[in-house]
């Protein structure tokens, strides 16, 4: 996993989100019980991803949005350079 | 047998929307099935996926020349309409007699909009736009524009705020304190909602179809105005009337902040409610203007709800007038009455446009046996219809206009009423610090088992509301469950709301395109979201409204739920005053020229909310609640003048002092304290000291909570009359009073007594 993007998204839940960076963890469960993120929390992730990173996550799958590993690992794949 | 309750008539209508400058124009366009939605004009929608609103052609200067923010332009236009209409000679009438109620969502967007794109592009930010901001200027300006000095009041409840408005004032009518209200909504077209909805994905990409095809809103804007007056004074000037106004229901979803409860229980509770309000049977109902934005959220609950209650209904005629005037927010409710009362004059039912080849078929699928309009207006004699108004925080309004006039017994009583419970968050001066501010760390909030992830989501305003909130219910011992959770209501009263968010909010507009709001943010920027969480937290079912009324919003809430507690309504009101200090109200204020030493110089600022547990002697008797004080009397009285002067309206305090003690049934001697408002502004000292000392002949303490937690403005005013409540049982008389003032001349007084 990429950490300088891993901690870019973390940064950017962080600010755009609220979520305490104390119990913000790579591996928390975003949607589930740890953070407890909504659809409209998946919405900002999408534009906050966008623009950080240029990636567009919309439409995409629930399974790349369950932690900021799996996002990591989406921003990667599909990051153009 | 119990009396009946006073007739409220209409006699008057004004109206601006996409329509049409006048009432005329937009019910000729509505009731044609032609709709008033073009693509947006106000600013360049180029980066967004929607491009369609419902904009009033009129510029500022057209619709009103006063230099007030667009909101409260196009809410004068209207009601001058409506005044006319009505044949209201104000000069002829007792201008104390007669005020103004009106809903708004977005308040002063576009003057925040203006103030802070100003200052982005480098031009000096003009301060004459900072007193244009908060919803609570629009009444008083309006009622200054019109020279009328009775009560006022902005209902800020978002979406459900233009039908509130008009329950309110009938209320307040046939309590007895007005003889006629200028009531309605009023909301301007705005960056701040365009952009909320846009990052939302809420906004339809073409004209919104409601009850259609359900892919989102169009916004509008605009202003409807009602003349509300007693059957009594309506009849005393040989005015004509339209209709009456029965009854109205609100309640909470206690559900979500943006999405309506999909099982439709808080949407059908507020319809029962104003049934049973109105002494109306639903099957009575001929016509439904039904809330219908065109989310899918909100179609699907409705239909539910509306199928659920009225079932197979052949009687039930509804439509959404949306699909014509846009969603224009906190107007909506009002725009909506008046195009139901228009239905009921002309015996017409104005239709939901937008539906073309399978449509149809698909409309007649869902909607069960009830008669949905669709395209084309249909000739229907109309007795009892009802429009349906459902906000973010879930708040719920349904509201009862009658063609003939109809028997509604008193359900209420004069019972006494206490507080119960009191929960406070005030602020302190840190070492170096030139302002009070509240702690609001995440461990106090832990300790009443708030969860991250629902605190996360809250702007400073809504953590304030809520710790107070449930501090309140805590120390009054009331735990919400299925068995009271609709017994209970919320008031809570502020002067400047969520400024901090909707700044924030605006700002990230300003500076990255409409196209990249924050959807985050955005259902944080309506005055009712603080409401809507405690609501959402505790599990309220209730009365929930939000008054934005300067700094005496704080008392002016609890005279508020009081009223709802004597109707019957609710055995249990939980009121207050919060506003929000953070470094943004700081530099306005501050630009604004109003800070100072506290003491004359100006005011030194505070933050913090105050809660208190208002209940009724039978609740309290039943639960066997420890008592802080009965609420003996209040009083609201005005002189009408700007938002931003308070010069010359020393009569009205004392008018407020001296109905407060009326109601309570005593003399100025049997006060002992009296709860002050000087907060270092001269003018407003000065006219406080005058008025004590001249009603007060024979002294009196003053306290005052500024000196130690600074000038909170509607947390203050709440906290004047916690404190009073605490301070009953060491006091040498029976009787203390707290009184507050308001920014446009507004005063509210309350007397405590002994329990």
């Amino acid at each position: 996993m990429n950490e300088e993007i891993a901690e870019k998204i973390k940064k950017m839940l962080v600010e755009r989100l609220r979520i305490p960076e104390d119990e913000l963890e790579y591996d928390s469960e975003l949607f589930g019980e740890d953070i407890g993120l909504d659809s409209i929390d998946s919405i900002e992730i999408i534009v906050g991803l966008e623009d950080l990173f240029g990636v567009d996550m919309s439409g995409s799958g629930k399974e790349n949005f369950q932690s900021i590993r799996t996002l990591t690992q989406y921003v990667e794949e599909h990051k153009e350079d | 047998m119990p009396e009946s309750i006073k007739r409220c008539v209409i006699t008057g209508m004004g109206l601006v929307c996409a329509l049409g400058d006048d009432a005329a124009s937009c019910a000729a366009s509505a009731f044609s099935g032609k709709s008033g939605i073009k693509d947006v004009a106000s600013f360049a929608t180029d980066g967004c996926y929607s491009h369609k609103g419902a904009e009033v052609a009129l510029s500022d200067d057209e619709l009103c020349k006063d230099g007030y923010d667009r909101t409260t332009l196009l809410c004068i236009k209207a009601a001058g309409e409506a005044i006319a209409d009505a044949g209201l000679d104000i000069d002829s009438e007792d201008r104390k007699r007669i005020g103004v109620i009106l809903g708004t969502c977005i308040g002063g967007a576009a003057s925040i909009d203006k103030y802070y794109t100003d200052s982005y592009e480098g031009r000096a930010a003009d301060k004459n736009d900072i007193l244009k901001m908060p919803a609570s200027a629009i009444a008083n300006n309006v009622a200054a524009h019109f020279g009328l000095d009775g009560i006022t009041a902005n209902i800020v409840n978002a979406c459900a705020a233009g039908t509130m408005s008009l329950a309110d004032a009938c209320d307040v009518i046939r309590s007895g304190k007005a003889d006629v209200f200028i009531a309605g909504g009023c909301d301007s077209f705005s960056s701040l909602a365009y952009a909320g909805f846009h990052a939302l994905h809420a906004l339809s990409e073409k004209e919104c179809s409601p009850f259609n095809h359900s892919d989102g809103i169009t916004i509008g804007e605009g202003s409807g105005v009602l003349i509300i007056e007693s059957y009594e004074h309506a009849a005393a000037r040989g005015a004509k009337i339209y209709c009456d106004v029965l009854g109205a229901g609100v309640s909470s979803d206690a559900y979500h902040i943006t999405a309506p409860r999909p099982d439709g229980e808080g949407q059908m509770s507020a319809i029962r409610r104003a049934a049973a309000n109105s002494c109306v049977d639903l099957s009575e109902i001929d016509y439904i203007n039904a809330h219908g934005t065109g989310t899918s959220k909100n179609d699907e609950a409705e239909f539910l709800s509306l199928n659920t209650l009225f079932g197979s209904d052949p009687d039930l005629s509804v439509s959404s007038t949306k699909s014509m005037t846009g969603h224009c927010l906190g107007a909506a409710g009002s725009i909506e009455a008046v195009l139901t009362v228009e239905a009921i004059r002309r015996g017409e039912v104005p239709p939901t446009v937008g539906y073309e080849g399978d449509d149809f078929e698909v409309l007649e699928e869902k909607s069960g046996g009830i008669d949905f309009i669709a395209n084309e207006k249909k000739a229907k004699d109309l007795k009892v219809c009802m429009s349906n108004s459902f906000a973010f925080g879930g708040n719920n309004a349904s509201i009862i206009f009658s063609k003939e006039p109809r028997d509604i017994k008193n359900a209420g009583n004069t019972d006494p009423i206490y507080i119960t419970g009191i929960g406070e968050v005030t602020g302190v001066m840190a070492e170096g610090a030139s302002d009070y501010r509240a702690d609001l760390s995440p461990e106090l909030f832990k300790k009443h088992e708030v969860k991250t992830a629902f605190l996360r989501k809250l702007d400073r305003f809504s953590e304030l509301v809520l710790l107070s909130g449930i501090e309140a219910l805590a120390d009054a011992q009331i735990k919400v469950d299925d068995t009271n959770s609709g017994d209970v209501g919320i008031v809570v009263g502020t002067s400047d709301g969520p400024i901090t968010e909707i700044v924030n909010f605006q700002k990230l507009v300003i500076e990255k395109g409409i196209e990249n709001g924050s959807a985050f943010m955005f259902p944080n920027t309506v005055y009712n979201a603080a409401g809507g969480y405690l609501s959402i937290f505790t599990g309220i079912k209730g009365y929930n409204v939000t008054i934005a009324n300067g700094f005496q919003a704080g008392l002016q809430s609890v005279m508020h739920a009081c009223e709802v507690i004597r109707r019957g309504e609710e055995d249990i009101m939980l009121a207050g005053g919060t506003d929000e200090l953070t470094d943004i109200e700081h530099e306005l204020y501050e630009n604004a020229g109003l800070l100072g030493n506290g003491k004359d110089s100006g005011i030194v600022l505070g933050e913090g909310s105050v809660s208190l547990i208002l209940e009724s002697a039978k609740s309290a008797e039943a639960r066997g609640s420890k008592k802080y004080a009965q609420i003996a009397g209040y009083a609201t009285a005005r002189h009408s003048v700007p938002y931003d002067k308070m010069t010359g309206t020393e009569d009205a305090l004392s008018r407020a002092i001296g109905e407060a003690l009326e109601s309570a049934g005593i003399k100025a001697d049997d006060v002992s304290v009296i709860y002050g408002f000087a907060d270092g502004i001269s003018i407003v000292d000065d006219i406080m000291n005058s008025a004590v000392s001249e009603i007060f002949t024979n002294g009196v303490e003053i306290r005052n909570v500024r000196t130690e937690t600074g000038e909170a403005r509607a947390a203050s005013a709440a906290l004047s009359l916690a404190r009073a409540a605490k301070d009953m049982e060491g006091l040498t008389g029976d009787y203390a009073m707290a009184v507050s003032f308001g920014a446009g001349g507004i005063y509210t007084a309350v007397v405590l007594k002994k329990a």
